[in-house]
């Protein structure tokens, strides 16, 4: 009985969704802002991937705030499981997961260098090349992410964690700062620096050095996360 | 032709949505439920792309290949706000998943109709 | 004094991820700096508000992009009266918290770095003028709140938050197909270029889009039956959260509510103000009734919080300037008043779990000084003269009346006695029963006795001379209904074009 309330519920909701959507063709060209980021992200900024000229320009302080949730997540992780220090209560019994095949292993330690080198080539290009700070610092989650599945001592240093996270976070509020400092408008987040020329790895001036922060920052923080909730079984002790 | 693109594609991203909503209601499961919210994102990050796509328009990135042309680029803006809400959804499933473990640690169950003080 | 309305959210953000790193060189840094903080952004307030007139708004360009191809912030006389208040209430909300929780660092730590971004993404939610920018300060706050409601391990604090949680997902995705919307119709994500643009959206599109914002925004705004999840994120947060839930999450809740329904979507006369005020009858008179019923002082403190909220959609429902100006005083009294409720509430109740209203018994006499500033806010809340209350109230019975809505006033007069009764009922017991006996009390802190009195000043001075927020309240009303100029000082050049 709940099930067919929810059902035509959802179908109402479907019906007039399909009903505003429909009127939207296809694949057809529309007037909007878009153009003009599409014009002027190549010739006023130097940045070849309009995407990111958006994320982390125009439309800036979304990235900020983006960042923020992800710090809000992890903080928000450790606040409701507080971890206290070898407590156990009994009544979960430690399950060991076992330990992965030794060609996990292996597998697992040959590719770490190469998905961090990935990473960081994904984050570095992020305005030249599809990819940027959050892509890259998810690829370099998933190298630990490996690590952590295939090797159940490995824990990640929450300390240096915390440092990274914090230093990345810094430095992006800070390019901001400077840039009410140093930009030619005194707003936020303003570039500074010298733009460059299009597709060069050194153009786009605070673009590329904001989306390599938001790298670390997002890697350091998808890390905790997973850590977080990966080693939360090891250590069974929450009550 | 363009009239069934449109409704095939806008129609499966909203039905995917409705499909998240529908395990968010009806199951009982915290970890099912928490699946539910993920799959109702994916939906509309989906619906999102779809409403951004220009017939025939490459990727709105000025690569030396296309650099100085006048090529046809599909819409940058949805994609930019789909990568917003794609880390804010990662945010708030990781938030929901520590929920339910400490829901998990206090009730030793994830059934939601065995936890009395979730029922509203 | 650098006073720029960027700094409310990056000032916010800077100390965020700086306080980490501080707690290694001192402990007693992480509970300080946010607080110093605050203090700025409060101060800051006061200069901006100073700075600020119906016709300079301040507006702040984000990376150098004018509007409506940048975000921008819009610090006008409405969204400044707002964000002016939570930070003022942020910072004092801080000061009754300092020295309340002595618990491990660890978690004094994350308290205050989330309090902190809860106060900064209200602030984000009111001063942005861009819509989808809105959705994300909203996730800011809505994250921070879930962290908080769910902070105390030994209550129910996870089921609150868990559930908090899944509507307020329901929430963000319904704003997101909103957005969605609005933007293949118009092309534009800018606040003002939408309300410009507005004329051009097919009417089904309208409604649809509008209908999502009403829905996803009034889960903030804890409009009925959307806020099934107050009174339990009310009653499990922690004592001065319940203040900021009431004071800031719930103010940046109808801000953006208000602000969408008045100045994106023009179907006020189409029937978007009737809804308004029609839900907020419901919900001002099902949560008033539901609050007499209630036997845990939180939860009914929580329904009557929502009741108020009701009271604001009603304000802001009839489309009047004066119904705004009403609205917002109510807003302006709810923040403080409600905020002293729960904060001496937090007292009353510290070491009863079940936080029972039956377990007050002569708490007159154990706690005289927090009682009596319970019941001044009782008393102020239910519209008693000489405090705020009344004149909020007075304001808000005139508006009705001058929009000939003589059954709106009679529902809001006869919901008055049903306040009174349950309000005065927890009074009885404070002060005309007898103590049980062995009850512990917990004496309030120094910190904490500064900030209630503070309020209770406040509330005392607003009531006597309330000509110190009129002219506030004027201003921002006065820019708020007046939207063609808000769209004409964010969007000059594009809105000439328009006329021409």
């Amino acid at each position: 009985m709940k099930k067919l309330v929810i059902i035509s519920l959802l179908l109402v909701l479907g019906y007039s969704l399909m009903n505003t959507f429909s009127d939207i063709e296809f694949g057809k060209k529309r007037e909007g802002i878009s153009s003009y980021f599409l014009e002027h992200s190549p010739d006023d900024l130097q940045v070849a991937n309009t995407v990111t000229a958006i994320v982390v320009s125009f439309r800036g302080f979304d990235t900020l705030g983006e960042v923020t949730v992800l710090f809000l997540a992890a903080t928000a992780m450790g606040t409701i499981l507080f971890r206290r220090r070898s407590k156990h209560t009994g009544l979960n019994p430690q399950r060991k997961s076992p330990q992965a095949s030794r060609i996990v292993q292996a597998a697992g330690k040959l590719l770490f260098p190469a998905i961090m080198i990935l990473g960081a080539y994904v984050f570095i290009h992020g305005h030249l090349t599809p990819g940027g700070g959050f892509q890259g610092g998810a690829i370099i989650a998933t190298g630990f992410l490996l690590l952590l599945i295939s090797y159940r001592q490995f824990k990640v240093e929450h300390k240096y964690v915390t440092w990274i996270e914090s230093l990345a976070g810094l430095s992006f509020v800070t390019i901001g700062l400077l840039g009410m400092i140093l930009g030619p408008h005194n707003s936020f987040l303003e570039n500074f620096l010298n733009v460059g020329s299009l597709n060069d790895l050194l153009s786009g001036g605070v673009i590329a050095l904001v989306y390599i922060a938001v790298g670390f920052k997002v890697g350091a923080e998808l890390t905790g996360i997973l850590d977080t909730l990966i080693n939360i079984r090891e250590t069974g002790d929450i009550d | 032709m363009n009239q069934i693109l449109t409704y095939s594609v806008y129609g499966s991203a909203i039905l995917v949505m409705l499909i998240g909503i529908y395990a968010v209601l009806t199951k009982k499961n915290l970890i099912k439920i928490v699946i539910g919210l993920s799959i109702m994102d994916s939906g509309f990050n989906l619906l999102l792309v779809a409403l951004g796509y220009i017939k025939g328009g490459t990727a709105p990135i000025f690569s030396p290949a296309v650099a100085g042309k006048d090529v046809l680029m599909v819409d940058p803006v949805p994609q930019a706000l789909v990568l917003t809400a794609i880390v804010i959804g990662f945010g708030v499933t990781a938030v929901a998943l520590s929920l339910v473990i400490r829901l998990y640690r206090k009730h030793n169950t994830i059934k939601i109709d065995e936890i009395k003080t979730l029922k509203w | 004094m650098v006073a720029n309305p960027i700094l409310y959210i990056a000032l916010p953000l800077f100390t965020a991820f700086l306080v980490p790193l501080l707690a290694k060189l001192w402990k007693p840094l992480v509970r300080i700096v946010p607080g110093l903080v605050l203090a700025y952004l409060a101060i800051m307030s006061v200069v901006l508000m100073q700075q600020v007139s119906p016709e300079k708004p301040i507006i702040a360009m984000i990376a150098g992009w004018k509007a409506p191809w940048g975000i921008n912030l819009v610090f006008t006389s409405f969204s400044g009266f707002i964000a002016s208040l939570i930070s003022i209430l942020a910072f004092f909300i801080w000061l009754y918290s300092f020295g309340f929780k002595k618990v491990e660092f660890d978690d004094a730590q994350k308290y205050f770095i989330l309090f902190m971004l809860l106060t900064a993404g209200s602030i984000g939610v009111v001063l942005t003028g861009d819509i989808f920018n809105m959705f994300v300060f909203i996730e800011i706050t809505s994250l921070s709140a879930y962290a908080l409601t769910a902070f105390y391990k030994g209550r129910d604090g996870a089921e609150a938050a868990f559930k908090f949680l899944l509507i307020g997902s329901f929430s963000s995705i319904m704003l997101l197909l909103g957005i969605a919307i609005l933007y293949t119709y118009t092309g534009t994500l800018n606040m003002a270029h939408l309300a410009l643009l507005m004329p051009q959206v097919p009417m089904h599109a309208k409604i649809t889009s509008f209908l999502l914002f009403f829905v996803a925004l009034g889960i903030e705004a804890e409009m009925f039956p959307l806020n099934g999840w107050a009174p339990d994120a009310y009653s499990q947060a922690p004592g001065p959260i319940a203040a900021s839930f009431a004071g800031i999450l719930a103010k940046a809740g109808i801000y953006a509510l208000i602000r969408v329904s008045y100045t994106i979507f023009d179907l006020g006369d189409h029937g978007g103000f009737e809804l308004l005020l029609v839900m907020g009858l419901i919900t001002m008179v099902v949560s008033e009734l539901v609050a007499m019923r209630q036997e845990n002082l939180r939860r009914m403190l929580a329904y009557s919080s929502m009741g108020q909220m009701g009271l604001i959609m009603i304000a802001f429902g009839l489309g009047t300037k004066e119904g705004i100006y009403a609205g917002l005083f109510i807003m302006f009294n709810h923040a403080v008043i409600k905020s002293l409720l729960f904060l001496a509430s937090a007292y009353l109740v510290y070491y009863t779990s079940r936080k029972k209203i039956s377990d007050l018994d002569g708490f007159g006499k154990l706690l005289p000084l927090t009682s009596l500033l319970f019941g001044l806010g009782a008393f102020a809340i239910v519209g008693l003269p000489p405090f705020s209350g009344f004149w909020s109230k007075l304001s808000l019975l005139i508006a009705t009346a001058n929009s000939h809505m003589e059954f709106v006033l009679a529902t809001v007069l006869a919901v008055s006695v049903i306040e009174i009764i349950y309000y005065f009922r927890v009074l009885g017991r404070l002060y005309f029963r007898k103590a049980h006996k062995e009850i512990k009390v917990r004496k309030p802190t120094w910190n904490s006795v500064v900030t209630m009195i503070v309020l209770a000043l406040v509330i005392i001075a607003v009531g006597v001379h309330p000509d110190f927020i009129t002219g506030l309240l004027h201003n921002a009303a006065t820019d708020l209904a007046d939207k063609a100029d808000y769209i004409q000082k964010i969007i000059p050049d594009l809105f000439s074009q328009t006329l021409n």
